[in-house]
């Protein structure tokens, strides 16, 4: 391969795994919980910013790179602790909106307090310019590790690694979840909130736990990304930013690892890599607003044609030989899917 | 003292506004249980064809009469051939709000593409400025209270002196027993999404003609107001929603005395989070009780 097309599979490969590791935490609300979680790309930016402020340094005079921005708590941290910094901020940034927006509600006032916590996140960004530099947004944030590759090139590959180090930590983690007892009650809330709950499974707490591990995802996914293209501005994360993500899910096919997955390289990644080799026509903007049509007609299409995505969520049950083999531990491959569920797709 | 004169004046426009639109939705919102978030884009769609009209040299209120048949079109449109068949294949609320926001994409971008992503001006009469009880109003705000207010009588004689009215009101207090007492659910339904939409066109031009310039993205963020008018209101109650909005848009214009202008919608937020936290039946009780909103 010549340079620039390594140049550019790399920076594909570092798109998607940022990507996938999205879905993936979007996916454990959505797809395994149930929560339409539409201030996901808020939990994003927080990641993002906090991996921004975090490596771009004190925020005093003497730093050359805070001349040009305003931002507050400026600090330079070595390389892993950002972006563990960034998941503890998504986190904690959870609670409070958790409490809010995941109370006994129904899904779709619930779905509108997540759209309003994030328009406020954008509004207080974009107003208060002293707090991460407002509209203009933050650059020139340090990329991690530089010193350790010699070339540009030989740095992408590192990052496609460390992007990959990620991507495994993360799907480690939600498998477990997803394969646990935990899982076996998110997904039983889905189904049925009252029938979970007559269990005696606390709905909240668990909803809640499955809220904050998606969005700490979500941050590390930020501080993934922001750290690689070392500029974010509050254009990057609107709201519509969450349908693209939400969009992946169903046509890869909500609760099911590898759907997503091939969601995440479709939509957000292949849409808009593959706009790019069209000749460009129409005016401004014109090839953006198609390419969201696109995601809009493809959402709707797959509501209707194959609500269950590309590949469905895989039915669980005791006498599946593939659980068989793997794990004996007993209670490991209980049915847990009610036998209604499988008809009604994302209906509950 | 001198700033608050024209501030209620402000006040009272974008709660006309707010009004037109926090009602339309609120009465589709009732009777369907449909959380259509693509509303907003119904309000920028036809606003658009407004423009179309009022750019072929014709006046901009014929424009606006043009703009509530296009929303109310749509919006029947939009129920026959999306919602209902998805309603009908057993797609539930949860589903329904991913086909709404695949829907507002495709009505966004679309209107994107076609006009573009510049700023866009009517035009219209600009003319004299009238002094009502002190209070300073352009020619196209007077218009703007008068068609709010107008629209709203029409609202309150439609659901308190008609039959349609009554089986509204009773579709959105309980559908099935609605359906039950041999009310025809389905084209009440329809009407619920032609006057919905009506009023969404109307409420677009007005919030047009009240910005200097606007352009796709306009009345992108004005959703969340509305249906924080809508809720604050109690979903479905149509005077909710007027004193919802009447609350909002006092509540926004005069916060920007205090803080700074930007967060002036960003209040209609904070409203919503507490009534959410606090009340998410609405402030009026008696028609609250009758609706289920906690799971």
């Amino acid at each position: 391969m010549s340079n620039a097309t390594q140049f550019y599979v790399t920076t594909l490969l570092i798109y998607g795994a940022v990507s996938i590791i999205a879905c993936w935490g979007l996916d454990l609300q959505f797809g395994d919980t149930g929560i339409l979680n539409f201030a996901f790309i808020m939990f994003q930016a927080a990641g993002a910013y906090t991996a921004a402020v975090l490596t771009l340094g004190p925020s005093t005079q003497s730093n050359p790179l805070s001349n040009y921005q305003h931002y507050v708590f400026g600090a330079s941290v070595p390389y892993p602790v950002s972006v563990f910094a960034a998941a503890l901020v998504g986190a904690l940034l959870s609670y409070p909106i958790g409490v809010v927006a995941l109370r006994r509600l129904r899904s779709d006032y619930q779905a509108v307090a997540m759209l309003v916590v994030s328009l406020i996140a954008t509004t207080v960004v974009i107003s208060d310019t002293g707090l991460l530099d407002g509209e203009r947004g933050l650059f020139l944030i340090p990329k991690p590790l530089r010193d350790s590759a010699d070339t540009l090139l030989g740095y992408q590959w590192l990052y496609v690694g460390i992007s990959c180090v990620f991507l495994a930590v993360v799907l480690w983690v939600i498998a477990r979840i997803s394969r646990a007892p935990l899982g076996r009650s998110l997904r039983a809330i889905r189904e049925s909130e009252s029938a979970a709950a007559a269990l005696g499974k606390n709905v909240l707490s668990l909803r809640m736990g499955a809220f904050v591990v998606g969005n700490m995802i979500a941050a590390i996914s930020g501080a993934l990304l922001v750290q690689y293209i070392g500029s974010w501005s509050p254009n990057g994360w609107l709201y519509p930013e969450t349908f693209v993500y939400l969009g992946a899910i169903i046509i890869g096919g909500a609760a099911n690892k590898l759907g997503v997955l091939i969601g995440a390289l479709l939509l957000p990644v292949g849409i808009s890599e593959g706009v790019r080799y069209l000749p460009s026509f129409g005016g401004p903007g014109f090839v953006d607003a198609v390419q969201f049509m696109l995601i809009g007609v493809l959402i709707i299409a797959f509501m209707w044609f194959r609500p269950r995505g590309l590949v469905p969520e895989r039915r669980r049950t005791f006498g599946n030989p593939r659980w068989s083999f793997r794990r004996r531990t007993p209670g490991a491959g209980v049915a847990t899917a009610m036998p209604s569920a499988d008809e009604q797709g994302l209906a509950g | 003292m001198s700033l608050i004169l024209p501030t209620i004046g402000f006040s009272l426009i974008s709660a006309s506004i707010l009004a037109l639109a926090a009602v339309g939705f609120t009465l589709q919102f009732g009777v369907t249980n449909i959380l259509n978030l693509a509303f907003a884009e119904v309000m920028t769609s036809s606003a658009f064809v407004a423009y179309w009209v009022n750019s072929r040299g014709i006046s901009i209120w014929i424009g606006m009469l043009v703009a509530g048949l296009f929303g109310a079109i749509l919006s029947l449109l939009i129920n026959r051939w999306l919602y209902r068949p998805f309603i009908r294949s057993g797609t539930r609320l949860f589903g329904l709000i991913i086909v709404s926001m695949g829907l507002a994409l495709i009505i966004q971008n679309g209107v994107l593409a076609i006009t573009g992503p510049g700023f866009f001006t009517y035009d219209q009469p600009h003319g004299l400025a009238f002094d009502v009880a002190g209070i300073r109003f352009t020619y196209t705000e007077l218009a703007i209270l008068l068609i709010a207010v107008v629209a709203m009588a029409a609202v309150h004689l439609l659901l308190t002196r008609t039959r349609l009215g009554k089986a509204m009101r009773a579709c959105s207090a309980d559908s099935a027993l609605a359906r039950c007492s041999g009310v025809p659910t389905a084209r009440v339904v329809d009407i619920a999404w032609l006057l919905s939409g009506a009023l969404a066109g109307i409420a677009g031009v007005t919030l047009f003609m009240n910005t200097t310039a606007f352009s796709v993205t306009t009345s992108g963020d004005f959703l969340v107001v509305i249906i924080a008018a809508a809720i604050l209101g109690g979903v479905g109650d149509a005077y909710g929603a007027m004193l919802g909005a009447l609350i909002i848009g006092f509540a926004t214009e005069f916060s920007a005395l205090f803080l700074n202008s930007a967060y002036k919608t960003a209040i209609a937020f904070v409203i919503l989070v507490v009534v959410l936290l606090i009340r998410p039946q609405g402030v009026r009780a008696a028609f609250a009780a009758a609706r289920e909103v906690q799971t």
